[in-house]
């Protein structure tokens, strides 16, 4: 590169040379755009080679998604409530085998006959990182907060809105009363917070937890700093009752672009990578000291149509295109979505064929249409619908809605995520033959427009845990927002008394077989109901480095993932490996040297085009 | 009269070529133009606008080059010779239009700040100076990702970004034209203000106008493939800075798979190339004083 780039200032004839430096300059810029993604790449992981030379080892993982909040009361995605799990205990955990309920802050729990009343023993083990005793009075105080501020339910007011009273008789034992009986109380998901940090927070809408580090909390690890969407750190927590981490660190850094994270996996710079497309995973297979590991997910990707968004006192919102309101319409447009191709193209068979709404994974849950029932590939029924309901093609060949005017649709997209701009170009032909009209709107952030009701269809998609409830609340209508001017919990609008009806007696129904019936009863209506179409179940595909990493627990144990378990199982078993402690100095250099590299490549291309630019000045101010 | 003036035009247009001609880049780069420009225009009967389906794609995904794909296939089982040929439709016509757009503002601006002068003027200059400080790229982005993810919205970002530098010239060259004796001739002979900004001043800042003209496309087409590559353009058009990204998207970079991210980075080298020397070539044939022993 050094020799290149003296080409241009070595004296040589006129016109030659200048056909060469512009040769250059061309060639350079676009090895400049090629290049982006690696200066990305190696600029980040500088930093995290020097935390490495501190002294231990440090186990960083790639993440992509921003945090909403470090509030436990405020957090919903995947990354913050993930974390969550490493900072604070829950009542109860699950089983990384089969993910049964297992002893978590509560040791053992017990439910009087009427199953209105439960017992929690809270295990004596545990302490806050500050060093104050965990107690029941913490667990508490966190539930009565949930029921009493509306602001502090947003997250998971689902668990608690059945409440009626919780109490702490002395500090090991909670007692929590229940208005009527409730089937998750064994699947608790509420981050217990310390109550002598917290009672000092004043509005729990704007309070993000992240202004006082380290965070208290008695978890298996502690968060210890954090900057939006560049990291967040953590350290073991050396009392945790089960036993520290083996790690000494625990990074995770924040790459938003996924080749970007893939080239720091290869170079060294991150122990794990989720979320890997098709062709990194097969690229990443043949690599040495890299193992892929490709599991059933827990996440449904689905298309959600916008049912009309309305909230809670009535008043409708939002600009849906209302001939989704027309159940013949959904219909023909998910009778239209070729799901087996879907799965095949997009994800290259990382990805199980979408069907109700759970994924298999959950077995006992599980439920698929069968028959009459079920939305295959169809199209010619897809136009036969349409044709049935009076949306009859022009002369152009258009499909026109009730008003005369052409169909067309809008489908909110992250822009962020490569499936939905590629599903999106499968569903812009096979509607476009139906003669719909498809608008790809792609976005950063996708949570305005759909707050707001602004959208006719988008790209959904959920992780499950092993208890259903949540995801099966997000379609209550208790979940609307209050007023238009509020967020509420719910995913896409949907309000249906009968899932609803369905959704209230599983909540109260102990009976495990029974409320799977139940469950899947309601899978089977929200299927009738048509707003969803679960197009896929994609595989948790991930990687990790087999020298940093030496040993770690998948969920479930047998094919399971690493990335977004029920529990802190992945990082908190991760052992480091007998290289892991030094060889962060080896690929610090090299990925130095590629930094210089890059960064020379940029001057070099900034110096060609300002040489460029000079000169083309020289010359016009040379004019009359 | 008007046959005089054809005949005239018809003379400067021919030596304007005698004098191209000898510039042997310019003709390098002309060519090269040509044939691109055939390749685009003939696209719908080579290639098909098949080509971007996705439905119907022929291959399986990431196939390496090979002889019914030479340059493989993307995520999508698609043909990336045919998208390259097809993607140079957008590209061109992208960078067409931002400059035609970018130099029209400019010239528009600049012959009338140049013509009136005074305090109107001054304001402008100072409009002008500020989109000049402001960096361009910044600019585009943030206007990319204000208005909704179109082609046309690359085109207005581009063409609104980078007038400046024509406002600049085409002012200083029309207050030079405007201190000529003819057109105190004018004025006398009672030309207006839109006489002597469209008869005179204009026909005289037009070469300058079509040599940044020219200049300007290589930019645009380098910023309509980094605002594509970015993410930021028409995610459902093919463009060449859009199949950069879609080779980033699909892991082509840190798979090896360089087969489907150097064709687009080289064709618009090329392209911005060719352009660039064509600009350069009219540009030193148009000024004198540049033309001399070069």
């Amino acid at each position: 590169m050094v020799m290149v780039t003296k080409v241009p200032a070595r004296p040589r004839s006129g016109r030659p040379r200048r056909a060469a430096r512009l040769l250059l300059a061309a060639g350079l810029t676009t090895a400049s755009l090629t290049a982006l993604p690696a200066a990305t790449a190696t600029a980040a992981p500088a930093a995290a080679a020097e935390d490495g030379k501190s002294g231990g080892t440090t186990l960083t993982v790639a993440v992509s998604q921003s945090i909403d909040s470090l509030s436990p009361f405020l957090a919903q995605k995947l990354t913050s409530t993930s974390i969550h799990r490493l900072a604070y205990e829950y009542l109860t955990n699950y089983d990384p085998k089969d993910a049964r309920t297992v002893p978590a802050f509560a040791t053992e729990w017990s439910s009087s006959a009427d199953k209105l009343t439960w017992t929690y023993r809270i295990r004596e083990d545990s302490t806050w990182s500050d060093g104050k005793p965990a107690t029941a009075e913490d667990a508490a105080w966190t539930f009565n907060k949930m029921m009493t501020d509306p602001n502090a339910a947003t997250a998971n007011g689902s668990f608690t809105a059945n409440f009626a009273e919780v109490t702490a008789p002395d500090a090991r034992t909670l007692v929590i009363r229940l208005k009527k009986p409730q089937a998750t109380m064994t699947a608790l998901d509420v981050p217990i917070v310390p109550k002598h940090v917290w009672e000092k927070v004043g509005d729990f809408s704007k309070f993000n937890n992240d202004r006082q580090f380290p965070i208290v909390g008695n978890g298996p690890f502690v968060i210890t700093d954090f900057k939006v969407d560049q990291y967040i750190k953590l350290k073991p927590n050396k009392t945790f009752w089960r036993g520290a981490p083996k790690f000494d660190e625990l990074v995770f850094k924040y790459y938003k672009d996924g080749d970007a994270a893939v080239a720091a996996l290869q170079k060294g710079e991150v122990s794990f990578v989720p979320n890997l497309t098709p062709a990194q995973a097969a690229a990443l297979k043949t690599q040495k000291d890299i193992k892929v590991n490709d599991a059933p997910g827990r996440r449904f990707y689905a298309l959600a149509t916008n049912p009309g968004a309305r909230a809670k006192d009535g008043r409708t919102f939002g600009n849906g295109h209302p001939a989704l309101l027309d159940p013949a319409v959904r219909k023909a447009l998910f009778l239209a979505v070729d799901r087996a191709t879907l799965v095949d193209k997009v994800f290259q068979g990382h990805a199980v064929e979408g069907e109700g709404y759970l994924p298999p994974r959950f077995g006992s849950y599980f439920w698929k249409p069968e028959g009459a029932q079920r939305r295959g590939y169809d199209p010619a029924a897809a136009a036969k619908t349409l044709d049935d309901a009076g949306y009859r093609k022009n002369g152009d060949g258009k499909r026109l809605g009730k008003d005369g005017r052409p169909l067309n649709f809008r489908i909110l997209c992250h822009a962020t995520d490569p499936n939905d701009k590629a599903v999106g170009k499968y569903l812009q032909e096979w509607w476009g033959e139906l003669g719909i009209g498809l608008t790809v709107e792609c976005l950063d952030s996708v949570s305005d427009p759909w707050v707001k009701g602004d959208y006719d269809l988008a790209f959904d998609g959920w992780s499950v845990n092993p208890d259903p409830d949540y995801v099966l609340s997000i379609h209550t209508c208790g979940t609307l927002p209050a007023t238009p001017k509020d967020t509420g919990a719910t995913d896409n609008f949907i309000c249906d008394e009968e899932f609803d009806s369905l959704y209230a007696r599983q909540a109260v129904e102990y009976d495990t077989a029974k409320r799977a019936d139940l469950v899947k009863r309601m899978q089977s209506r929200l299927y009738d109901t048509g707003y969803m179409n679960v197009m896929a179940y994609p595989n948790a595909l991930e990687a990790y480095r087999t020298d940093r990493i030496a040993s770690i627990t998948t969920m479930p144990e047998a094919a399971g993932n690493l990335w977004g378990q029920d529990g802190y199982w992945s990082w908190w078993s991760a052992v480091p490996a007998a290289s892991a402690a030094g060889s962060g100095d080896g690929s610090g250099s090299s990925a130095a040297g590629v930094a210089i590299g890059v960064g020379a490549a940029v001057v070099v291309v900034a110096g060609g085009l300002l040489l460029l630019r000079t000169r083309r000045r020289a010359t016009a101010d040379d004019r009359e | 009269m008007t046959s005089l003036a054809w005949e005239r035009r018809r003379g400067s247009a021919a030596r304007f070529w005698r004098t191209y001609r000898t510039h042997r880049a310019g003709l390098y780069g002309l060519a090269g133009l040509a044939l691109i420009a055939l390749l685009a225009l003939t696209a719908p009967w080579t290639v098909g606008a098949d080509v971007q389906s996705v439905t119907n794609a022929p291959g399986t995904a990431l196939e390496s080059p090979s002889t019914e794909f030479p340059l493989g296939t993307d995520q999508f089982g698609r043909s990336l010779l045919g998208l390259l040929i097809w993607g140079a439709r957008i590209s061109l016509l992208v960078g067409l239009l931002a400059a035609v757009l970018s130099v029209a503002i400019g010239t528009l601006v600049g012959v009338l700040a140049g013509h009136y002068g005074g305090w109107p003027s001054t304001v402008v200059m100072r409009i002008t100076d500020w989109f000049l400080v402001m960096p361009t790229l910044v600019l585009a982005i943030v206007l990319a990702t204000v208005l909704s993810r179109s082609m046309w919205t690359v085109v207005l970002a581009i063409g609104i970004t980078s007038w400046p530098t024509t406002a600049r010239l085409v002012r200083a060259q029309t207050i030079a034209v405007e201190s000529r004796p003819y057109i105190e001739r004018a004025t006398a002979l009672g030309g207006g203000h839109r006489h002597v900004m469209a008869r005179h001043v204009l026909p005289n800042v037009m070469p300058l106008v079509l040599a940044q003209t020219t200049l300007g496309i290589s930019t645009a087409i380098l910023t309509e493939a980094t605002l594509a590559f970015l993410g930021l353009g028409d995610p459902t058009v093919v463009s060449w800075g859009g199949m950069l990204q879609d080779a980033r998207e699909a892991g082509a970079v840190s798979s090896g798979h360089w087969w489907y991210l150097a064709p687009p980075g080289i064709a618009i080298a090329l392209v911005a190339l060719a352009f660039t020397l064509c600009g350069r070539a009219v540009e030193s044939v148009l000024n004198p004083r540049l033309g001399v022993g070069r």
